[in-house]
């Protein structure tokens, strides 16, 4: 097991910078997950980490070592892949053990690891089929039984979920996360859905366009987004921006809408200024004396009601947990929850 | 005109499998058209059931007379032939197993079988080892890649008589190219195919010349539909190029090899313009295959009976090679479901 140091690092094919300045610290045995769009660099940025892309700047610290001129081989780290990329001429044994074959390591030692590593992942009875023999779940296990019997210094696990159904995924999602806690090893993630990332980080770290937007607990990502940015990519559904200015103690929209300053805004401090309103449809209550709107969408799931309302030219979504006697085109009263409304620069996506 | 079906069967004697093969196929198709016909007849009324009822004979009939005509009749007259005592020319009489107990006790047959085997070997050999090196060449990417690929494939294109003319005049010991050249670097002459010790590796020079580059261009094909990932994860795993290459690269491949093999065993057991145009199995007999002799015998001294005898036992010695090669194949399959 090892921490992790990435030092501005920065990653460019040609003239196209991919990763611009990139700096995270990963603690020893700490589970972080790198997330954002596609086409952010958080999977080059894992690549990089692997050892299967070179770094164009900055510097990578695997443990003691800088390992940014060390090959993907000599870093002792294990990776599993989107696609698995298990090996298909082999059974499932020989895919777990081949890391420990190529470096001759005694076959019955090699054996007891994989059987080990079988048992961890409920492999026992599928170690002499061969990968095309395997659902695309079990052929996940392999891929990460293949990492767990290397016993390496960090795994690295580049979206390896986006290929299974969405019942298998939260399945999985619930077994890395126990074996990352059985093992304790530094684990680093990468994924595009906030969900896993809520789910399973210690610690996310929010990408885009090569920059990193902000990297933190996931409830803290959750509580105070940094920027427009993060605030609108963590939590579904998305947060609500309604773009207005403070004025006379209150935030008013272009369209004349009304509402009420965050806790602890004061409204000196942005006087003026072009501001954006962040609310998240969860944190907005029909109540009878909220503003007034107009039901456009209704989507009831039967544990949750998910609706979009009109008010004065804004559209809102709102999410309620309570049975809300409701219809499309209904006149309802809203109102935000103040403690968790967010207000954000326009110009610079700021958090206030 | 029946002279020439010695020769002839001793050549399609490795395909007689595969058009077999085929009529089965076709069987089993007809079979197909006579289930669809009773779901009709059912549909349908009584009468018409009679005009419907399965008669697959007419649709199997034609592929069996061209089979029969192609296959059978050649083969059954090969193996009658080889029964007989007949000289063209002369008055045919019944022989039995004479011409095959003649075979057992005749060294230059089983000296041309040794040649045979030899030349098989070593021009299977060769070409493969070449041919996957130069795949491995070609899968790499540098420039001018498709000039020098096209330019590497050409030998392949010439006709074996021009290319046996050709490396004959190479192979001349005092005009012939090849000997300049080692006399620049202080080799003494080779007398080539003018010798019975170097006649068959010279001969199969020639023809490894000519066909390293089919295996090269089957096996860069092999090595084209090879996944890039689990050299990804070989890489994080620590496998260095030699593993890389001895534990991934080679069985993944290994089944477009097996297809190279059996195509250049094939080939090369089959071989006889390039040795028949350059040695005529010369000098002496040190270059004579089976072949060769076959053809000697049947067509130089028109003893056809021997000749078929011969034919009958290289067919076996094709077919026996055939399975034992088949069975490697199919070992070497990993993407095939269950192997087959």
């Amino acid at each position: 097991m090892a921490s992790v140091t990435i030092n501005n690092v920065q990653k460019a094919f040609g003239d196209t910078r991919i990763i611009h300045d990139v700096s995270v610290d990963i603690a020893d045995g700490e589970f972080v997950i790198l997330v954002g769009p596609s086409g952010c660099g958080k999977s080059t940025l894992l690549r990089m980490i692997a050892g299967l892309e070179t770094i164009s700047g900055g510097k990578i610290t695997i443990g003691e070592r800088m390992v940014n001129n060390l090959r993907a081989r000599d870093r002792n780290i294990a990776m599993v892949f989107q696609n698995y990329a298990l090996y298909p001429h082999m059974t499932v044994a020989d895919n777990m053990g081949f890391a420990l074959k190529i470096k001759k390591a005694d076959p019955a030692d090699t054996a007891g690891r994989v059987r080990n590593a079988a048992n961890i992942l409920g492999l026992e009875k599928l170690l002499e089929r061969y990968p095309r023999q395997l659902s695309g779940g079990q052929r996940q296990r392999v891929a990460m039984g293949r990492a767990i019997v290397r016993d390496p210094q960090v795994f690295l696990f580049d979206e390896p979920l986006s290929n299974l159904d969405a019942k298998l995924r939260v399945q999985m999602r619930g077994e890395i996360k126990a074996l990352h806690q059985r093992l304790g090893t530094t684990t680093i993630y990468v994924t595009h859905d906030q969900i896993e990332a809520m789910t399973m980080a210690d610690k996310i770290v929010v990408l885009h366009d090569g920059l990193v937007e902000q990297i933190g607990a996931p409830l803290d990502l959750y509580d105070k987004p940094a920027n427009l940015f993060v605030a609108g990519f963590i939590g579904s559904p998305a947060m609500n921006f309604i773009a207005g200015r403070i004025e006379e103690g209150v935030f008013r929209s272009a369209g004349g809408l009304i509402l009420p300053l965050p806790e602890g805004a004061r409204p000196t401090d942005a006087a003026g200024r072009e501001l954006v309103y962040g609310i998240r449809p969860e944190h907005i209550r029909a109540t009878a004396q909220g503003m007034p709107g107009t039901v456009t969408l209704l989507e009831a799931t039967g544990s949750e009601i998910f609706a979009k309302v009109d008010c004065a030219g804004e559209e809102i979504a709102c999410l309620f947990r309570e049975r809300l006697p409701l219809k499309q085109g209904a006149q309802i009263r809203i109102e935000p929850d103040r403690a968790c409304a967010h207000l954000f620069d326009a110009k610079t996506g700021r958090r206030m | 005109m029946s002279a020439i079906a010695p020769e002839r069967t001793g050549v399609t004697g490795d395909r007689t499998e595969v058009t077999t093969g085929r009529t089965e196929v076709t069987t089993d198709r007809t079979g197909v058209t006579a289930d669809r016909t009773e779901v009709t007849t059912q549909a349908s009324e009584e009468s018409q059931s009679v005009r419907l009822a399965p008669n697959y004979w007419p649709f199997v009939v034609p592929a069996l007379v061209v089979v029969s005509a192609v296959i059978v009749f050649p083969w059954a007259f090969t193996l009658w032939m080889s029964v007989n005592r007949w000289t063209l020319g002369q008055s045919r009489s019944f022989a039995g197993m004479e011409n095959y107990l003649r075979l057992a006790s005749d060294p230059r047959f089983w000296e041309s079988l040794v040649h045979t085997l030899t030349y098989t070997s070593l021009s299977v050999a060769a070409p493969m080892f070449l041919g996957t090196v130069a795949a491995l060449i070609f899968d790499a990417r540098f420039p001018l890649r498709g000039l020098l690929r096209g330019v590497f494939v050409m030998p392949m294109m010439a006709t074996p008589v021009a290319v046996a003319l050709v490396w004959t005049m190479m192979f001349h010991p005092q005009l012939g190219v090849l000997n300049y050249l080692l006399s620049l670097v202080g080799i003494p002459a080779q007398e080539w195919i003018f010798n019975a010790n170097t006649v068959i590796p010279s001969l199969v020079a020639v023809e490894t010349w000519q066909w390293t580059p089919l295996v090269m261009l089957i096996v860069l094909g092999g090595l084209a539909s090879v996944p890039r990932e689990p050299f990804e994860s070989a890489e994080i795993d620590g496998a260095n190029a030699w593993q890389q290459f001895r534990y991934l690269t080679l069985p993944m491949i290994a089944p477009f090899l097996m297809i190279a093999l059996i195509i250049r065993t094939i080939d090369a057991l089959k071989s006889f313009d390039i040795i028949y145009a350059m040695t005529q199995g010369g000098p002496g007999t040190a270059s004579e295959t089976i072949n060769i002799y076959l053809y000697n015998t049947a067509f130089s001294y028109y003893d056809i009976g021997y000749g078929s005898a011969m034919a009958v036992v290289f067919f076996i010695v094709i077919v026996a090679l055939s399975f034992i090669l088949l069975m490697l194949r199919q070992r070497s399959q990993w993407n095939d479901a269950e192997g087959k």
